[in-house]
């Protein structure tokens, strides 16, 4: 008796999100032991270390893209605005330490002004979110471009400042600083999807919109500020990116809008909005970047990675990215 | 007396209304028109500012060439956004088809004929491959196109590794007439194949089945059949865009169809095609395709640095976007 009623305990818990979740970095776990399998070393401490704050930057990315795709939107203008705010922090800050606290803030408000601008049009003009965001990726892209004189201005060339660089890669107890950054944001947006209402909104507004709005929900204020939050966490992968690598190129945002919208899907997030958990978009993003580490271990050429990817995006879509059936 | 009058006058007013109906169902169509003749004139206006004399049969066949991929791709795009889907791996298509002619075809009407036909199957085999995943497998077309997109991107790499390959010229003079801008037919060939499709059963189902899914179903329409041969003329279209295109650059390039990802969705968003299905024309998609090829020579007689053009682009989008559903919005009220 007791035995049943456990077990029917652990199956009420066992929520379909979080089955996804589980299942997701069950995903993540079966890459790193077959890399293990094929790579001595592979799933050792300091490689693993590696991985995981690759996928960091995909991961904040796809923090903002999961709030986004949980209402039912999304944001294809995560490239540009990544690439827009890189440029920005090495372009104000000249790589002075002194400027570094304003030029990060300065970025964070472009990535803030964006994601409200695609907010506004999308919530109240009623423009289809995937136009919005085309729309922003192009006017962010021109601007980057056309600014820079096309990444070729005096000031282009700069680093980002040596406080932004070791925030970024400085080991705290043995953790890269980064990690810890992306712990923190981690902990932050499952606190606020699970336990506070603005989360509870959230997901009731990915799943009606139209009884949410019934039921007092300022559906437009909700959407406008997940818009934003995703303009922020893009420019916050900008900032982490050039803290990583010291300068801003051009291009450095493209890989990942596929990227952020593919650890959604290995996640369990649903395109049409309001299941999934960004604990599961966490797991997808390491997935996804074990899976290009085996790759490259494997020296698989580019055009078969790419393949790779596809293929594993469908395989992962027919497992669990099914509609219900009509009828 | 007064039933007289009546009958009398009712014709008249039924046809006003019907007319007015007509219109307000249509602004989309006419909005986009209205953007691409604006937008033609000053383009003409600008060319004669900057050179003193009217563009001639140079410039329109640069422009007409130029824009036949689009054209032909945003098409496709259409008859997708009408069933309320969206195909992203149309970009790949036109990769694949690019790099397979640049690769594959030599000189002689046996090889330009066969490998023709090859790539047109291809792009519909690739197209049919979307239709079954989100008709048969019910996955999400964004998603599924996102996935089938990177393998195509993946595979026109294997086939052709960098830009380059050749175009037998024969093929180029045949598709791409330089000597005047007679391309211009292929557009008003695919706008007539486009009205004829409109009016055969498929047409129909394709509209019917983006308006209302579950309502289509309950009609009988094989809905999942239609949605499969909505993506395969899609393909096939996109693999005829790449053909296009191979024939007007003389080249190929394994990434050259990635632009067309954002223009075809571009082009069906100014020519006023629902993105909630069911809603819009493609007329109104090959009107927004010219508009944005048009555009591109505005801003470079307007003097602009081409380093702006995408800003320019998107937030001429944007504008337009906005324009249209401002407009719906007086529109309806009115009536």
């Amino acid at each position: 008796m007791s035995e049943i009623s456990a077990v029917g305990r652990i199956q009420g818990r066992l929520t379909r999100d979080r089955r996804r979740t589980l299942v997701a970095f069950g995903f993540a776990v079966i890459v790193f032991a077959v890399g293990a399998f094929l790579h001595h070393g592979f799933a050792s401490w300091g490689s693993v270390n590696a991985i995981v704050e690759v996928a960091s930057f995909v991961g904040f990315v796809a923090a903002g893209q999961t709030l986004v795709i949980l209402v039912g939107g999304i944001d294809l203008s995560v490239p540009w605005v990544l690439n827009a705010a890189a440029i920005l922090l090495v372009t104000t800050s000249l790589g002075r330490d002194g400027r570094a606290a304003q030029a990060v803030l300065l970025t964070l408000a472009l990535g803030l002004a964006t994601g409200l601008l695609n907010g506004v049009g999308i919530a109240y003009f009623a423009v289809p979110a995937v136009v919005m965001t085309l729309g922003m990726n192009g006017i962010m892209e021109g601007l980057s471009l056309g600014l820079s004189k096309g990444l070729t201005c005096s000031s282009c060339a700069s680093y980002a400042p040596p406080a932004v660089q070791d925030v970024v890669r400085t080991d705290v107890a043995g953790v890269p600083a980064d990690l810890l950054l992306w712990l923190g944001i981690t902990i932050m947006i499952t606190f606020l999807l699970s336990a506070t209402t603005f989360g509870r909104r959230i997901y009731a507004i990915g799943n009606n919109e139209t009884t949410s709005f019934l039921a007092g929900i300022s559906v437009r204020v909700v959407t406008v500020a997940l818009y934003m939050l995703s303009g922020l966490f893009a420019a916050l992968a900008g900032i982490v990116l050039v803290g990583y690598g010291g300068q801003a190129t051009l291009g450095m945002g493209d890989p990942y809008l596929f990227q952020s919208i593919a650890a959604c899907v290995i996640g369990g997030i649903s395109i049409l909005g309001g299941r999934g958990h960004y604990l599961g978009t966490v797991a997808g993003s390491i997935t996804l970047v074990a899976l290009v580490s085996v790759l490259l271990a494997e020296n698989m050429p580019d055009w078969g990675r790419s393949v790779v990817y596809g293929v594993s995006i469908l395989f992962i879509l027919l497992l669990y990215g099914r509609e219900r059936r009509q009828l | 007396m007064s039933v007289q009058g009546a009958t009398v006058r009712a014709p008249v007013a039924q046809k006003q209304r019907r007319l007015r109906h007509g219109f307000a169902q249509n602004v989309p169509l006419i909005l986009a028109l209205t953007i691409l003749v604006a937008l033609t004139a000053l383009y003409v206006g600008l060319f004669h500012g900057q050179l003193h004399r009217y563009p001639g049969v140079f410039e329109w066949t640069s422009i007409v060439n130029t824009a036949v991929p689009t054209v032909l791709v945003a098409v496709g795009q259409s008859i997708v956004v009408v069933t309320r889907g969206i195909d992203l791996s149309l970009g790949g298509i036109i990769d694949v088809s690019n790099s397979l002619a640049a690769v594959h075809m030599h000189p002689g009407l046996g090889s330009m004929a066969e490998w023709t036909v090859v790539v047109l199957l291809f792009g519909m085999l690739c197209g049919a491959v979307n239709g079954v995943l989100v008709a048969y497998a019910r996955l999400q077309p964004i998603l599924v196109t996102l996935a089938t997109l990177a393998i195509l991107q993946g595979l026109a790499i294997k086939i052709l590794p960098e830009p380059g390959g050749a175009i037998p010229s024969g093929y180029s003079n045949a598709l791409a007439n330089t000597g005047g801008p007679w391309s211009v037919l292929y557009v008003l060939a695919i706008a007539g194949l486009w009205l004829a499709l409109r009016r055969t059963a498929t047409g129909v189902r394709i509209f019917a089945i983006g308006n209302d899914e579950y309502g289509a179903r309950a009609h009988g329409i094989p809905v999942k059949r239609v949605k499969t041969i909505a993506y395969t003329l899609a393909g096939m279209l996109a693999a005829a865009s790449g053909l296009f295109l191979a024939a007007t650059t003389t080249a190929g390039d394994p990434a050259a169809g990635d632009v067309y990802i954002l223009t075809s969705i571009a082009a069906v968003v100014l020519g006023g095609v629902s993105f909630l299905g069911g809603r819009g024309s493609a007329l109104g998609s090959i009107a927004g395709a010219l508009t944005l090829t048009i555009l591109t020579n505005v801003l470079f007689f307007a003097g602009i640095d081409p380093l702006y053009q995408s800003f320019f682009q998107g937030l001429f989008l944007l504008v337009a976007v906005l324009l249209g559903s401002a407009l719906g919005h007086v529109l309806r009220r009115r009536a």
